[in-house]
């Protein structure tokens, strides 16, 4: 589904991604985790055309990504992140019809879609009348989730779509976007720093630091062979946040 | 030409562009007099004619004169000779009268009375210091002096007579004439130019320095017209050859001015018993004056500010794609707003003549700096992750500009022509300076006459458009823009 090749992207003052190779395979879900400013939103980014890379070079579907294909990749690619990213100066429906209505597709066949994925993320219908600012945080993110899938595609981005949301809410929305993504059969890149989730949703974990790949393997494979002292400190760092020391 | 056509394109204001012969005057009150004088003779000979009164100063009414915005205009030889043949040293009557008439301007048989320059102080200074003639100001160098601002440059005002007299008087300043007199009565300053004519001089009891140098040159009141006007507009203006002696031409100056009667008025009386001719005089009443300036007012705002907002959007739009251009483009826009209204005004007037023309262009000029920059901050301002979630939706460049970032930039776009649109109802007043009409007109002729109620008939209504302009526009933002 995506190859990067020796991708290299840096920013103005900071290394964001260094020589980075990486293989995410179709149809199923991955996630990138690490610390803060260890890249894994830029890896998103680069596939959509949101960075491009000054070495190397990203596979999306057999094709490396140009300004002559990015549209088309982009229309074929969902991507949600933490924010939301919802327009505030349109309604829920706005929203999430925008790419569709520019793209001249069918009025009936929008509304179809519409009430499709109103009820995937489980909204009530009045909410597609609403501006964002009047949505609660797990709205926003359905809302978000809604928009990105709008035109069907085979890519989900996620860039910690549940970062923003207080642990109730974020668990909940765990158990659904899970069997979500088991139902509708589509490759998913997920961006977390919280390991329990990103254990949670993928099959394959890729742990990052400072633009590089750490480790890429299942939650089984980090456990029992971290390659090196920091995989090991990352572990057991989450699981020392999951269960505090001092009440052990 | 482009006075007429943008008057023509206001349909109901053009009052004057439409009509044959248009006599301007100058910024005080002899000159509207004498305007309004020969309007009333020509139209009693059945010629139509306006009256643009209060045009500026003389290079305005000459150059709009030559480039045919007006047709006539009382002037005074000294002025034609220090002033506008300045270059040219025109000693007698008849190189003047050659040297208009190579401009292709007509000169009328002299008025009857000489309007000279004198240096005027109140008469208890004078008497205190013992002086009476302008040479004996060479031994008082603590004067204060201030003159209009005409006198001020003039080779016939300040600089020649500093030379002729070797006056030693240093920090001159320069005021408007009529704020001159109140000066001088209230000890403000000293001394002054006065015009000889001029009803104050009696009014305030000020003594007129004798000039025993004999400086000034001989001012005689005539009219000038262009030469392609016809021969019953030269015969009518001649009709008041030698009719004005200079006592009778500062009592009408001081009816215009102290007693307050409207100029057309002085005129007419001056035609009835002078001339045995009885012209009609009709003078608007205070609403149909007011409603019309307002149109003349709105025209002017209204007409600049939407050619400004067709061209600083897009602009600001490129400024904020392409940063090189935009920072070109903030350059120029910044330097245009540093220019001075009045500059930019008398700047315009070679290319556009007098009237609406040159005011909308400087009120367009002054209009696309403010929302030039608010349509580059509020583009600038959208937050990283709507404009990248924009772009990662597939959007077009032009569709996300028009469905996400420009109504996202809405409220501070708004903003901009706001300001625009406040600024430009106040800088319009300066417009009745070069004949575009509107609020300033009666704040000119108040200031002139000394009349706070005229002032405030201009003054309120300005006032009055400037906070609803931004009411307008305050509902504007409110039903376009959503808060977030």
């Amino acid at each position: 589904m995506i190859w990067f090749e020796s991708v290299t992207h840096e920013y103005a003052h900071a290394v964001a991604v260094r020589d980075v190779t990486l293989h995410v395979g179709g149809g199923a879900t991955t996630a990138l985790i690490g610390p803060s400013g260890c890249g894994k939103s830029t890896l998103l980014k680069l596939i959509v055309g949101l960075a491009w890379p000054q070495r190397g070079r990203v596979i999306v579907r057999d094709e490396p990504v140009s300004p002559d294909n990015i549209a088309r990749i982009r229309h074929r690619t969902g991507y949600v992140i933490q924010s939301g990213g919802l327009f505030p100066h349109l309604t829920t429906r706005d929203n999430v019809t925008l790419a569709a209505r520019h793209l001249k597709r069918d009025e009936d066949w929008i509304d179809r879609r519409v009430n499709e994925l109103i009820e995937l993320v489980q909204l009530p219908t009045e909410v597609l009348g609403r501006f964002p600012g009047d949505l609660s945080g797990g709205q926003r993110q359905r809302v978000s989730l809604m928009r990105a899938l709008m035109l069907d595609p085979d890519l989900l981005l996620l860039d910690e779509p549940l970062g923003a949301l207080d642990p109730m809410v974020r668990h909940e929305l765990q158990d659904e976007l899970r069997s979500l993504f088991a139902r509708l059969q589509k490759s998913v890149l997920l961006v977390t720093h919280d390991l329990a989730e990103a254990a949670f949703f993928a099959e394959t974990i890729v742990l990052m630091r400072e633009g590089r790949i750490v480790q890429q393997g299942s939650y089984r494979d980090l456990v029992d062979a971290p390659a090196d002292d920091f995989v090991r400190a990352f572990l057991q760092a989450q699981r020392a946040h999951a269960v505090p020391a001092a009440h052990a | 030409m482009h006075s007429r056509c943008a008057a023509l394109l206001f349909g109901l204001l053009a009052v004057s562009a439409r009509a044959d012969v248009v006599v301007g005057s100058k910024v005080f009150t002899e000159s509207v007099v004498l305007g309004e004088l020969a309007t009333q003779l020509l139209q009693h000979e059945g010629i139509p004619a306006t009256h643009q009164r209060e045009l500026g100063g003389t290079t305005i009414l000459w150059s709009g004169m030559l480039r045919g915005d007006i047709q006539c205009y009382p002037e005074y030889t000294g002025t034609l000779r220090a002033e506008i043949f300045a270059k040219q040293s025109l000693d007698s009557d008849e190189a003047l009268r050659q040297a208009v008439k190579r401009s292709h301007v007509w000169a009328s048989p002299a008025l009857g009375f000489n309007n000279t320059y004198v240096l005027g102080m109140r008469k208890d200074v004078a008497q205190r210091l013992s002086v009476t003639r302008m040479s004996d100001l060479a031994a008082q160098p603590q004067l204060r002096l201030a003159f209009s601002n005409e006198f001020l440059e003039r080779a016939d005002g300040w600089p020649g007579v500093r030379a002729a007299y070797a006056l030693p008087q240093e920090g001159v300043r320069g005021m408007a004439h009529d704020l001159a007199y109140r000066a001088l009565a209230s000890n403000s300053i000293d001394i002054t130019d006065l015009y000889s004519t001029d009803a104050e001089i009696a009014y305030y009891d000020l003594l007129a320095l004798e000039d025993d140098r004999r400086f000034f040159p001989e001012y005689a009141a005539l009219f000038v017209c262009r030469d392609d006007v016809g021969e019953d507009v030269r015969q009518a203006l001649s009709k008041l050859a030698g009719r004005i002696d200079a006592e009778t031409m500062a009592r009408m100056n001081a009816r215009a001015k102290l007693e307050r009667e409207p100029e057309a008025q002085v005129a007419g009386e001056f035609a009835r018993d002078r001339l045995g001719i009885r012209l009609q005089s009709h003078r608007d009443d205070r609403a149909v004056r007011i409603g019309r300036r307002t149109l003349e007012h709105l025209a002017m705002v209204g007409l600049s500010l939407g050619a400004a907002v067709i061209l600083a959007l897009p602009l600001g739009v490129l400024a904020y794609r392409a940063p090189r251009f935009g920072r070109i483009a903030f350059v120029v826009a910044d330097v245009l707003q540093t220019v001075p209204a009045l500059a930019l005004l008398v700047f315009l007037i070679p290319w556009l003549g007098i009237g609406y023309a040159p005011a909308i262009v400087a009120l367009f000029l002054y209009s696309l700096l403010p929302i030039l920059r608010n349509t580059h901050a509020g583009l600038a301002d959208i937050p990283r992750d709507l404009r990248e979630s924009a772009e990662a939706l597939g959007l077009s460049a032009f569709a996300r500009l028009r469905f996400v970032e420009l109504p996202l930039a809405a409220r501070s776009i708004l903003a901009g022509i706001k300001t625009a649109a406040v600024i430009n109802v106040g800088t319009a007043t300066l417009g009745a300076l070069i004949g575009a009409g509107g609020y300033g007109q009666p704040i000119l002729t108040g200031i002139r006459l000394d009349d706070l109620g005229l002032i405030l008939e201009g003054a309120i209504p300005a006032a009055l458009l400037a906070l609803i302009a931004q009411a307008f526009f305050g509902a504007l933002e409110r039903r376009w823009v959503r808060a977030k």
